[in-house]
């Protein structure tokens, strides 16, 4: 029943520079969760995924999404989808 | 998690349970399970001298010695199988988050469905014995009572025990300490 979210918490956290336990303890979640969810091995709810999009200060859809994410360069560098 | 304000109790026992000292005690599903199998052993034994310390008249104290020697490592057992699930049915339910709370519940299931399958057991060993012996029901009746009971209370602790997952590699371990809200 549980559809796959993708997410692109992980990449965004390191770049951002944010520990999990720092983002964990933001948003009201254990470290581990945040991992899971990093790991795609657990969705989160639109609760979670709101309060993470808004310590990011990012809109939801950037970090997570039903489709898989293209590259980064490939969105940045403009190049089409094989 | 944040939505209530954690008391003090709720703080320290947040930090216990994910105090990261005993790691490497759980940190592989081989290790949690030697660890639930020596929990279920010390429990049998500990169940099974209390039942003999009870039943039999003039026998001497070493029953009641030897179960508050096993309760020892029984508790230690407890502590290593509370770490390896962080507390999962230890911490209050605000304490847990939202994977938690989820992961409680599927626990709680599981445990009542395997707990529901040894009543069943232990109903028809009961009948099954009752038409053998006429007085059986009668005077096994009540320690297997006492056993189911003290297994349905301990039997979801055993299936956290179970499904508890490894560590990922990738995930930064906190520093001990580090939890407290």
């Amino acid at each position: 029943m549980s559809e796959q979210v993708h997410n692109r918490l992980a990449m965004v956290r390191a770049e951002r520079k944010v520990s999990r336990q720092s983002l964990a303890e933001a948003v009201g979640a254990h470290y581990q969760t945040i991992g899971y969810i990093e790991r795609g091995q657990y969705n989160p709810s639109l609760d979670l995924a709101l309060k993470i999009s808004k310590f990011f200060n990012l809109p939801v859809e950037a970090l997570f999404s039903l489709e898989p994410f293209r590259p980064l360069t490939d969105e940045v560098y403009g190049r089409n989808q094989p | 998690m944040t939505t209530t304000r954690l008391t003090r109790y709720d703080r320290s026992m947040l930090r216990l349970m994910n105090d990261r000292r005993g790691q490497a005690l759980y940190s592989t599903a081989a290790r949690r399970r030697l660890t639930v199998a020596v929990h279920i052993a010390l429990t049998v034994a500990i169940g099974g001298l209390m039942t003999h310390f009870f039943l039999a008249k003039g026998e001497p104290l070493w029953p009641a010695v030897a179960m508050v020697v096993l309760l020892l490592p029984w508790m230690v057992a407890t502590g290593i199988i509370n770490g390896a699930t962080r507390g999962l049915l230890e911490l209050r339910e605000h304490v847990l988050d939202e994977r938690q709370s989820a992961e409680r519940s599927r626990v709680v299931t599981r445990a009542h469905r395997m707990t529901t399958l040894l009543l069943a057991a232990a109903a028809t060993a009961l009948l099954i014995t009752g038409g053998v012996d006429g007085d059986a029901p009668k005077a096994y009746a009540a320690p297997l009572l006492i056993a189911v009971l003290v297994v349905h209370w301990i039997m979801p602790l055993w299936v956290a025990g179970l499904w508890a997952q490894d560590e990922p590699a990738d995930v930064e371990t906190p520093e001990a300490g580090a939890l407290g809200h």
